[in-house]
């Protein structure tokens, strides 16, 4: 999900109206434009409620407002930045969306007549209007016009407008969502984008260069995305005051060992899938990993769970000596779990190389080991 | 009506047989039995023997192929579905992780007019345990027996099977769907054939947060009065709203996608349902 303010960027670039707005992020200058909004930059849905968005009358109040958003934690997600932005009229706010149903394999387009956190009450579901249909321009296209149609007179034509302008970005941003809410339509009948989302795909990136260049300077902003971007593998920082660091291969499994690890009472750190698969011998991406992870400042232990289907474990033990050598700020001990092809072999490696590396073949017994090495050794 | 799932026998090509990954997937999948016909690839670079063909319609007229895996890179993939199902491949295996989604949508149109079936993407592929394999699940965890198994993760179901295997307990068919959000086969396309399967005695599904994948496989157990005992994993009980790990099908949007909503659709429906691997492995085994 890009950031609203990249989206808004994406959309004012394609010629569609869009209020002026500047990226912040603690310590750059605000402008000196007042009265506006700002907005929490995160990719999650619920700001408002969560006190993300504020009005500013004065330039005192836009201050305040930044100073209070910056570093907020909404839904998990840390605000590194806002988006600071000039108040528009109008008299009513409509609701648009496009959205990849993944399920289908098609898109469905729906619209409202009620924009804004109105359009999930109860009391106007019933005004939503949608129709899904397969992935072509014209198709969408269409099934907005029909759509737009059945909306009140005051709204019908701006809809309708604005749905014809964004269709063209679901294509050219390769788009799993773009959602407008609102849509602000003034009592001219012009509209503006009140609120933006545009959901990308990571894998559409190598091709669509735009995107890529967007992720890349604000690589701040995307660090997951960036770091997918220019090193080719997951990960993620779960919890900064986490206590044990992962360096794991397998979305599915990594992603399991981090609720193994919570179920047992531990705060994972990060979450990999460093694709041992991919290290083709070189040690990047273990180092990396190191690195961040020896930032943390509760890190008692590290766990590591290689379940090498193909890959040999001799190479990879290699690798694994090569990177701590270079990481020696990552002090903690280290478990690892390996199983599968060159495990005799792994194991001479690490015993040669002095390293005290524990190995396990069994993942059960492993985090135990990774659990009972967070208590500190009696002195 | 998609096309049923092949057989032991089928005769099978390799997209993409020349290149570092092809090359070595194409000969582990011949060594564990799978009848390997021929290969595609511009290069005419022979791999153990096995027949390369400059296009699939021209490997198809030659060995009468009805299965492919496409080993190619992650932009190549539509193309490479594409070209198999014109050639009258009726099933794909996609093993390239990272196909953009809009191809996914693009493929899954094309195979399903063509009443074909394709597996993947992102999938270490399929297996019926000591006679094929379909891509590269490990023979760590591959063992012949009589539980069907369907997964999302890939090494998920490595670890899981690897310890049922160890308890004694092999694979009838095991079926990688993916973890992709767009995908050729879902969960609840494959429950007719295990329903029907004599010699499946009981699923394990490997589930994830995301999607709506889990809950559709539970009304289809409901719906079709699946009648054999389903053991169903869970993972990302730990994930929050918004952060994808690893996989792009593995998002968590409000309530939808959670493994509470998973849980309730497919206890609701009979399964046995877990969130730690040890836990299923017991019940399975107990």
């Amino acid at each position: 999900m890009l950031l609203e303010h990249d989206a808004k960027t994406l959309m004012a670039e394609a010629g569609l109206p869009v209020p002026w707005g500047v990226l912040v992020r603690a310590g750059d200058p605000l402008p000196s434009r007042a009265p506006g909004v700002v907005k929490a930059q995160v990719p999650a849905g619920g700001r408002g409620k969560a006190g993300g968005i504020k009005v500013a009358r004065d330039l005192a109040e836009l201050r305040a407002a930044s100073d209070g958003i910056l570093g907020m934690i909404i839904r998990g997600h840390a605000a590194r930045s806002v988006r600071i932005e000039e108040l528009v009229d109008f008299a009513h706010e409509a609701y648009l969306s496009f959205a990849l149903d993944a399920a289908r394999a098609q898109v469905t387009v729906m619209m409202s007549r009620h924009g804004g956190v109105e359009v999930e009450d109860a009391a106007t579901r019933a005004d939503l209007l949608s129709e899904t249909v397969v992935l072509d321009q014209e198709a969408i296209a269409a099934a907005a016009a029909r759509l737009a149609a059945r909306l009140p007179d005051a709204l019908a034509a701006a809809v309708a407008d604005a749905a014809r302008r964004l269709v063209p970005l679901f294509f050219a941003h390769e788009a799993l969502l773009i959602e407008v809410n609102p849509l602000f339509v003034r009592a001219d009948g012009s509209w503006a984008i009140g609120d933006a989302k545009l959901a990308i795909d990571e894998n559409a990136l190598a091709r669509r260069p735009r995107l890529a260049a967007l992720v890349e300077d604000h690589a701040d902003l995307y660090r997951e995305a960036a770091l997918k971007l220019e090193q080719g593998f997951d990960y993620v920082d779960l919890d900064p005051a986490g206590d044990i660091g992962l360096i794991t291969t397998g979305a599915g499994l990594s992603m399991q060992l981090v609720d193994e690890l919570t179920a047992r009472g531990c705060r994972p750190y990060n979450f990999c899938d460093i694709r041992t698969g991919q290290f083709k011998g070189d040690p990047t991406r273990l180092i990396l990993v190191m690195e961040r992870i020896a930032t943390g400042p509760n890190i008692r232990s590290v766990l590591i769970n290689f379940f090498a289907g193909h890959t040999h474990l001799g190479e990879i033990a290699r690798l694994l000596i090569q990177a701590l050598a270079a990481v020696p700020q990552l002090k903690a001990p280290i478990t690892a779990r390996f199983i599968g092809n060159g495990l005799d072999e792994a194991l001479a490696i690490i015993a040669d190389a002095g390293s005290p590396i524990a190995i396990e073949t069994d993942l059960e017994r492993a985090i135990d080991l990774a659990i009972a090495r967070l208590e500190p050794a009696d002195g | 009506m998609a096309e049923r799932l092949p057989t032991a026998d089928a005769r099978v090509i390799v997209q993409g047989m020349t290149g570092r990954a092809g090359r070595t997937h194409t000969l582990s999948m011949r060594a564990y039995g799978t009848h390997i016909v021929g290969g595609v690839s511009p290069r005419d670079e022979d791999v153990g023997g096995i027949p390369v063909f400059r296009d699939c319609a021209r490997a198809v007229a030659a060995t009468g192929a009805v299965a492919s895996v496409a080993i190619v890179p992650p932009l190549a993939v539509l193309p490479a579905i594409l070209e198999a199902i014109a050639a009258g491949i009726r099933t794909v295996v996609t093993i390239t992780e990272g196909m953009p989604i809009h191809d996914a949508v693009h493929a899954k149109q094309a195979v399903d007019a063509a009443g074909a079936r394709w597996i993947g993407a992102s999938t270490p592929g399929m297996a019926i345990p000591g006679r094929m394999k379909l891509g590269f699940l490990p023979d760590v965890s591959l063992a012949p027996g009589r539980l069907g198994v369907m997964a999302k993760s890939g090494t998920l179901s490595y670890e899981v099977c690897h310890r049922l295997v160890q308890r004694g307990l092999g694979q009838s068919q095991w079926v990688g769907v993916g973890g992709d959000p767009v995908k050729g086969t879902r969960f609840a396309d494959l429950l007719p054939h295990f329903a029907s399967d004599p010699d499946t005695d009981a699923l394990v599904i490997v589930g994830e947060i995301g999607g709506n994948e889990e809950e559709e496989l539970a009304a289809a157990m409901t719906a079709q009065r699946f009648a054999k005992p389903v053991f169903a994993l869970i993972a990302g009980q730990a994930a929050r709203e918004g952060v994808t790990m690893g996989h792009a099908g593995a998002l968590i949007h409000g309530t939808a996608g959670t493994v509470d909503s998973k849980t309730q659709a497919l206890r609701g429906a009979g399964a046995q349902v877990f969130t730690r691997i040890q836990d299923l492995v017991d019940a399975v085994a107990g």
